[in-house]
């Protein structure tokens, strides 16, 4: 039941990652301003602290591969990177508290620092040649805002699905 | 117990990037088929995706017939002005082909310019919206073969590289020209001459041409169309117009910088180029 749900919200939040494309590189006085959101990755990280590490890992997997062979130039830059992320946050987590303040900040420098390693691996294989500072005015900025806003709704809907599980224990 | 466990995770993660390396360099490598594997995969996710797309952009076209209503009666108007001049047009068109044709058969060549086109719209764009590749709807049982140009009515706009049943994945000119070696045709007047798109300038948003022969001097405005003489490439594609030309570093050959005439960042429907398979055998 956890996982269906899990994953029918997975697709939907990959969904709304793919729409931003529609309007991103936004014109805002002669420079092109990209906003990146990075839903699915921050609900996956989510899951993490609320579902279980094992079923976090599961999916990131699952998402990873179909991001990869979807919509993916090189196979392989989505999966491993939610699955190092995963193990990432689990880690980070032995340190912080588990409170919004933290979990948030967290969330949104991990959603930081994966953009910043698909970056790293474009401009190393010659695909992109963004200088480093443009990049973190008009990219990664822009985009920690984005996350930043929509986050607590992520957070909300990572909590209810933690929920769905227990609920389903008791019933049973 | 701990610390078995941490060495435990820094292997998956060193494996990991194993894995991570020897599949960017399968994805570098020049494929011309895609598995069974990644085109079920790729089917299954643009199908959920156009489901899932389906309401809103049901709405969106409630919202946008609305009001686009304000404006028909002029457009309608201009539309129809034009249309007074087709008839003769389409009927110079036919005739213009008839003799094409003949004059085809009796020197026995095929036209590299023979090319159907197949209608295509975008399911979906790269989320990481770095590369701007993105997927469509139109795949292996419309006829579509890696390989195949990509064009909007503007001009060529990329390379068809993994096809599915029900959609492909292409990828933009501007993404994989330092690995395609695209070969163009630039006209000067009515001189000819041909050299190779090695990159794109993400700074000015331009392709890189070198080695122009210095026969032809080149000037701002000349346009820029493929040669034909690339994979399946059909000839004589607008891809866009000169912008500024240099001497190369030796002063032998000449570098273009082309301005690409459609726009990478705003693509709804494209066509995919479908080469004359006669013209390729040769």
């Amino acid at each position: 039941m956890q996982m269906i749900v899990i994953f029918i919200i997975g697709i939907l939040l990959m969904c709304a990652d793919m729409s931003f494309t529609g309007f991103s590189p936004m014109t805002l006085f002669n420079v092109e301003v990209y906003f990146v959101p990075k839903f699915l990755f921050m609900y996956i990280l989510l899951l993490t602290i609320y579902v279980g590490p094992k079923i976090s890992m599961f999916f990131a997997l699952l998402f990873g591969i179909m991001l990869d062979i979807y919509i993916g130039t090189i196979y392989g830059i989505y999966s491993f990177g939610f699955i190092a992320f995963v193990i990432f946050m689990q880690t980070a987590f032995r340190v912080f508290y588990r409170d919004f303040v933290a979990m948030a900040f967290v969330v949104l420098l991990n959603s930081m620092f994966f953009d910043l390693y698909q970056y790293a691996i474009y401009r190393i294989l010659d695909f992109i040649s963004m200088p480093l500072f443009d990049y973190f005015a008009l990219r990664a900025v822009p985009s920690v805002l984005v996350n930043a806003f929509v986050f607590t709704i992520i957070y909300i809907l990572a909590i209810q699905t933690s929920k769905v599980r227990k609920e389903f224990r008791r019933s049973n | 117990m701990t610390k078995f466990f941490n060495r435990n995770r820094m292997l998956i993660i060193l494996f990991g990037i194993i894995i991570l390396i020897a599949l960017i360099g399968l994805s570098l490598t020049e494929r011309n088929h895609t598995t069974k594997a990644e085109q079920f995969t790729g089917d299954v996710v643009a199908t959920t995706q156009e489901t899932v797309n389906a309401p809103f952009g049901f709405i969106g076209n409630i919202f946008s017939d609305f009001f686009s209503m304000f404006g028909a009666v002029d457009e309608n108007k201009k539309l129809k002005e034009q249309l007074d001049m087709l008839p003769q047009l389409q009927a110079d068109n036919e005739r213009l082909e008839e003799e094409n044709a003949k004059l085809q058969e009796a020197l026995d060549v095929s036209s590299k310019m023979d090319y159907e086109t197949i209608n295509a719209s975008v399911i979906s764009r790269a989320p990481d919206q770095w590369l701007e590749s993105f997927t469509i709807d139109k795949g292996e049982k419309d006829g579509l073969k890696e390989g195949m140009a990509v064009s909007t009515s503007n001009g060529l706009i990329g390379i068809v590289s993994r096809v599915n049943g029900g959609s492909s994945f292409v990828e933009l000119i501007s993404s994989n020209a330092s690995q395609n070696n695209l070969s163009v045709e630039l006209k000067h007047g009515d001189e000819k001459v041909y050299g190779n798109v090695r990159t794109f300038d993400t700074e000015k948003n331009v392709l890189v041409v070198e080695n122009i022969k210095n026969q032809v001097t080149l000037e701002k405005g000349d346009e820029v169309f493929t040669s034909g003489l690339t994979g399946s490439f059909p000839e004589g594609i607008v891809i866009g117009k000169v912008v500024e030309v240099e001497n190369d570093e030796y002063g032998l050959s000449q570098n273009a910088y082309v301005q690409m005439n459609s726009d990478l960042n705003d693509v709804d429907t494209v066509f995919v180029l479908k080469r004359d398979p006669e013209s390729l055998e040769d």
